[in-house]
């Protein structure tokens, strides 16, 4: 029912650029969707890199609390892992970006 | 974005500001070596202290990724690392610009690495040898590693110069809607517009704001260009380890 009901929203908010699109404007049908795919592709994104980040950074600190003596080397694994899975989630912010600000050509 | 946009202080007609800031940063670097190295003494004082400091870590990174032939490729990741850090410190300074919050610096400093870890590993085990390491643990699987293999070496120089550029253009945009919002067109012009909202309302939460951007994003944004500018060379050097290493050791 409240995924039905998340279908039926999306579906609703993407009628402006149903009706954009009978313009002659070049670009202008894109700007409706490329609000809501870079709104939601930036939240999804930075909610599964937290995840994904929160999982890195609790097997490090696991680590280190186990063998302190590598605690050093564990960081730095840590630093790079979490560079890493944050770079995924900055190609979502580079294709917002992009999808919003770039001019289209027609 | 029109009304975020703000140029920097000094701009070339004619040329893009990303290259005259490159310039401004090459110009600090080699003040910065020449100034270190004019009368190079035995016991460090000054500048030459902070540059040797600053090479015994390049000196140890480099061993412990690449081992005991690292120090050949000190010059090219010195070089990148600090060209990297000094120019995303140089896009915090209000009035400049980041010369790496634009695809091209990232770009070129990302087809640098990819080029050189390649010649570099064609250059130490041959190109047959080198055409080894595309090939997998076991030779009849070469067919399905080949593709796999070159699309994984190709999405490295891509990720390199998209996670740099992100990263950076990412906190320039967030410090330019801050500055936006905290300006005369948001927050302050509301507080000194004379209503009593304005004042009661408008004020505290201009405080808070100027106290959120100076205390915690700053800081974030310097945290991030250290971190981007050690995030590149670290990558580049596990680039040129796993170039050089033998091919049955994969």
């Amino acid at each position: 029912m409240r995924r039905s009901l998340i279908f039926t929203l999306m579906g609703v908010l993407t009628l402006p650029g149903i009706a954009f699109a009978q313009d002659a404007a070049g670009e202008a049908w894109l700007k409706p969707f490329a609000v809501i795919a870079a709104g939601l592709g930036m939240a999804l994104a930075s909610g599964l890199c937290a995840l994904g980040q929160g999982r890195a950074v609790a097997s490090a600190v696991d680590a280190m609390a186990r063998q302190p003596g590598a605690a050093n080397r564990i960081q730095t694994a840590m630093i790079i892992g979490l560079a890493l899975i944050e770079s995924l989630a900055l190609y979502v912010l580079v294709m917002g970006v992009l999808v919003l600000f770039v001019k289209w050509p027609a | 974005m029109g009304a975020l946009d703000h140029p920097p202080i000094v701009r070339l007609p004619g040329i893009p500001d990303h290259v005259t800031y490159t310039w401004v940063v090459m110009a600090i670097l080699v003040v910065m070596a020449f100034v270190a190295t004019r009368r190079v003494e035995l016991v460090p004082r000054g500048m030459q202290n902070a540059m040797e400091i600053v090479l015994e870590r390049f000196l140890g990174m480099l061993d412990d990724v690449i081992g005991h032939q690292g120090r050949r490729y000190l010059p090219l990741i010195g070089t990148l690392g600090l060209f990297i850090l000094l120019a995303n410190l140089l896009g915090l300074v209000p009035g400049l610009v980041a010369p790496t919050a634009n695809l091209n610096t990232t770009a070129a400093c990302a087809i640098i690495v990819f080029v050189t870890y390649h010649v570099i590993g064609i250059g130490k085990q041959g190109l047959a040898g080198y055409a080894k390491h595309f090939m997998g643990p076991v030779p009849w699987l070469a067919p399905l590693m080949v593709p796999i293999e070159l699309v994984s070496h190709l999405a490295r120089p891509l990720s390199l110069s998209l996670r740099l550029f992100g990263n950076m253009t990412g906190g320039h945009i967030l410090l330019a809607v801050f500055f936006f919002l905290m300006g005369f067109d948001g927050i302050l012009g509301w507080a000194l517009s004379g209503t009593l909202g304005g004042l009661m309302l408008g004020a505290p939460t201009e405080l808070i704001m100027i106290l959120f951007t100076v205390g915690f994003l700053y800081p974030l944004k310097i945290l991030v260009a250290f971190l981007q500018a050690f995030i590149f060379i670290m990558l580049s050097m596990l680039y040129i380890a796993a170039a050089i290493e033998d091919a049955d050791h994969h």
